[in-house]
């Protein structure tokens, strides 16, 4: 070591706060730090703290800005998600698109409050808050895709209600690490839910794929 | 744009006495068709009457102590407060830790003043339409001792790069059932939930936003709002636990968002819808 460095060593030694001496901690010990907050941040029951854990998906997905997501990864998570999936009981992959429609501009259902789960019969589908969903509506948000005439432009055949499905039941298996939410995958949705879901996306009769 | 509040529309009667550079939020960037209402709301912000009750608070003698804040040193030495919440949060010596703007308040209220520190963090987020917290007030006035100067989070100390660097971690976590991190919301331009517009927090504009507009008069809830509030209600959105005022998460997230929105200059109250 130089005379220089030296001096600089010398110099963050022995002042623990200059100015110059901090560096930013690598990445295994930020990740340390950030889940130690996380254990001590939070002051939900046990059983809803729960929530706050992560599975191997959302570690994956967790990247931040500038990380790409490698081949392997993208493809542990379809993996996962894939595997994931599970259809209704009765196998009808198609439901009702009335209730449907209620669904997905339900935007409520399991959140936390000062220690309370919020009171639901069955939680909303949340769709109304990202989608533009039927073509007269205004009040649709616009963090994923319009899905305004999205069984007009695909049809409603058998592949295409199983894709639906799928799709919502957990997105990850087609697009890895994207914004939506696992829903069925999440036990947000159930299998049935979902089922209404598609229809309102693909049935002929649903507003959404009215012109 | 300079406004009196004396006659202003919203206040009726009241004339607080001061003019203050009214904060203008960058509203409507994705085509909301209601922003034409926000913005006439923003240019009468009742966010000013709180800013009276924070001043009185901080020079009052109150507490099991009956003393002032006057004493406080939130940065910039006892009773310092000119541009002290612009490099807010920071490491205190005193406390060991990096502490936000509302954290510090509450050790000085301990401290200098004999509350009990579990009383004001529990009513520090005031019920809607209520007349608000204290701390709500206070957090006001002291920020807007900051108007006008550009924010400026140094990061010298280690722990203050800690917390940035577990903030942006933060930032980027995703957990729960809708397998949120704060980017899924606030990691693009342009996007909306329904018709609000979310702020994209990755540009240095986005952050720039952030860092100067809280503490903020919501109109939703007629009430002055802080970044811990701000914090808390979106983990309540995202469906997760209870997020701790004043937690570390808290201030590692402001941390990191606060040193990207470095730079910008200082309005509240901040209007929020």
């Amino acid at each position: 070591m130089n005379s220089y460095g030296l001096k600089w060593a010398a110099l963050c030694a022995g002042a623990l706060i200059a100015a110059g001496c901090a560096t930013y901690p690598d990445t295994a010990t930020t990740r340390q730090i950030g889940e130690k907050m996380v254990g001590a941040g939070f002051s939900s029951p046990p059983s809803l703290l729960k929530r706050l854990e992560q599975d191997r998906s959302q570690q994956i997905c967790s990247k931040i800005a500038g990380e790409k997501l490698t081949q392997q990864e993208a493809a542990e998570v379809v993996k996962l998600a894939r595997d994931s999936i599970q259809y209704p009981a009765s196998g009808r992959l198609v439901g009702n698109w009335r209730i449907g429609d209620k669904l997905a501009h339900n935007g409520a259902g399991d959140r936390i409050q000062r220690g309370k789960l919020e009171k639901q019969k069955e939680n909303g589908g949340l769709c109304q808050n990202c989608h533009a969903l039927a073509p007269d509506e205004i009040n649709v948000g616009n963090v994923g895709p319009s899905l305004t005439g999205y069984g007009a432009q695909r049809g409603n055949s058998e592949a295409i209600a199983k894709l639906t499905y799928e799709r919502i039941y957990n997105a990850w298996a087609y697009m890895p690490c994207s914004n939506m939410p696992r829903l069925g995958a999440n036990r947000h949705l159930t299998p049935e839910q979902i089922t209404h879901l598609v229809a309102y996306l693909i049935d002929p009769q649903s507003p959404i794929n009215k012109k | 744009m300079p406004i009196s509040l004396c006659g202003s529309r919203m206040l009726g009667a009241v004339c607080l006495g001061f003019a203050v550079t009214a904060p203008v939020p960058a509203l409507a960037q994705a085509g909301d068709p209601l922003a034409v209402g926000r913005q006439m709301l923003a240019e009468d912000n009742p966010g000013e009457l709180w800013l009276e009750r924070g001043k009185a608070l901080f020079h009052e003698k109150r507490g099991p102590r009956n003393a002032s804040l006057e004493e406080c040193d939130f940065g910039m030495g006892p009773g310092r407060l000119e541009g002290a919440a612009a490099r807010l949060p920071r490491y205190f010596a005193d406390t060991d830790k990096v502490q936000d703007l509302e954290t510090r308040l509450i050790t000085c209220m301990v401290r200098l003043q004999g509350f009990k520190e579990a009383d004001l963090v529990r009513t520090a987020i005031s019920p809607s339409g209520s007349s608000g917290s204290d701390i709500e007030a206070l957090a006001l006035y002291i920020t807007s001792r900051s108007n006008g100067m550009k924010v400026d989070v140094a990061l010298s100390h280690q722990k203050e790069r800690d917390a940035y660097k577990a903030g942006e971690y933060l930032f980027f976590r995703r957990s729960g059932q809708t397998d949120f991190s704060c980017a899924q919301c606030h990691g693009e331009a342009g996007k909306r939930i329904r018709l609000q517009d979310l702020l994209h927090m990755t540009d240095k504009k986005g952050a720039q936003e952030v860092a100067s507009t809280w503490p903020a008069y919501r109109g939703a809830h007629y009430v002055v709002r802080t970044m811990q509030w701000r914090l808390y209600d979106c983990f309540w959105q995202m469906r997760l636990p209870d997020l701790v005022y004043g937690s570390d998460v808290s201030i590692a997230l402001t941390t990191y968002l606060n040193h990207q929105g470095n730079g910008a200059v200082i309005r509240v109250p901040g209007f929020k819808r």
